[in-house]
């Protein structure tokens, strides 16, 4: 247990010195919400409208995919039946997954097809979710010692792009499924009520605002609560340097820590697993209709 | 009564704070009654708390995620137009 609280201290500490930036900087002045614009670090020309060039956002999204590619490798080339650390953490993560998100939204005859990618869904989200709070050399802005960025935070997830785009692979996913189970007739027959009149007119349009508003308020809800997560704790920080005063850091570095471990612990855990269960339950709902 | 200085500025600055502010109130007491209601039901059936827990962070991150919208919002309404 005490092994564990000084390996907490050191991303803490980290964290902490982030307002070491902002006296490195010329003018006693600093902007929490600079550290969400994406400056190209090696530019690629555009091709048409897309910008391929490789950000901080990109940067994140390839440390969480390696992280996840060699960390379940090495647990699955040497499996062991009795499992050691890492392996029994893996299993963990597993069981979780399958009971809690896949056998908790999805039907049966779609589980087998399905789980595997609501799987990695929650899988990636989540690795997103944990590295982005830990203080990464990432900062390009400011340098110390004239070659090291400072330490920073940045989510993957805090960008309204990447959450967007894992939407829309939801959403559209969940309309194949609903076409392939029900085909194409009695799928779009489910949207409208069992009773025909003109009642219709009123309950069809809103049927179809309720499965675009999900395109909404799936990625926004993910996305916004990042975003004032990091906001949050790094506003708290800079509050010493926009205030001026070295006191203030006494009220406003407790209140920096306590978010900071509430985002850690619950908020990002618990958005990744909303995710992942509330597109299981598009998925599912789409393949079983209830009307 | 003439408002001098930059009003447009001093707009954006109340969008953000009073939007905030009223974006928290519903979903203030969305979580309140939610927190309330499961500890009520735990206390009523307390071999249901692990299944009534798992529903309520489920209801709380749906619940609180509105706060966000309203604050999205306000800082759209704070950083365009600028």
């Amino acid at each position: 247990m005490r092994r564990r609280l000084y390996a907490l201290a050191g991303p803490l500490a980290l964290a902490l010195a982030l307002p070491a930036q902002a006296l490195a900087a010329d003018e006693p002045k600093t902007d929490p919400t600079k550290e969400f614009l994406l400056e190209p670090w090696i530019k690629i020309p555009k091709i048409g409208p897309i910008d391929l060039s490789i950000t901080k956002g990109v940067f994140y999204l390839l440390l969480s995919t390696t992280i996840l590619l060699v960390g379940t490798l090495l647990v699955v080339r040497h499996l062991r039946l009795h499992p050691r650390k890492l392996q029994a953490f893996v299993e963990i993560v597993y069981d979780f997954s399958e009971t809690q998100i896949g056998r908790a939204s999805l039907p049966a005859k779609t589980y087998t097809t399905w789980f595997p990618y609501l799987a990695t869904l929650f899988l990636f989200i989540w690795i997103n979710n944990i590295i982005s709070y830990l203080p990464l050399p990432v900062d390009t802005e400011h340098e110390i010692w004239g070659w090291l960025p400072t330490p920073s935070f940045y989510a993957a997830t805090s960008n309204l792009s990447v959450t967007l785009a894992l939407t829309l692979v939801t959403f559209f996913a969940s309309h194949y499924v609903g076409i392939q189970n029900n085909g194409v007739r009695g799928y779009f027959k489910s949207w409208f009520p069992p009773i025909s009149g003109p009642i219709n007119i009123l309950i069809v349009p809103l049927e179809i605002l309720s499965q675009l508003l999900r395109l909404v308020s799936l990625s926004v809800r993910l996305f916004a609560n990042m975003l004032a997560g990091h906001l949050l704790v790094l506003m708290c920080v800079s509050l010493i340097i926009i205030i001026g005063n070295v006191f203030v850091a006494a009220a406003s570095i407790p209140v920096a820590v306590f978010f900071y471990c509430f985002e850690l612990v619950l908020v990002a855990n618990l958005q990744a697993f909303i995710f992942a269960l509330l597109s299981g339950i598009y998925i599912g709902t789409a393949a079983e209709p209830h009307h | 009564m003439a408002l001098e200085g930059n009003v447009n500025e001093a707009a954006q600055n109340l969008a953000l704070g009073i939007g905030t502010a009223i974006g928290a109130i519903g979903p203030g007491i969305g979580v309140g009654y939610l927190i309330g209601k499961t500890i009520e039901g735990v206390s009523r059936q307390p071999e249901m708390r692990g299944e009534l827990q798992g529903l309520m962070f489920l209801g709380l991150a749906l619940t609180e995620a509105i706060t966000f919208y309203a604050l999205l919002m306000s800082f759209v309404a704070f950083f365009i137009g600028k």
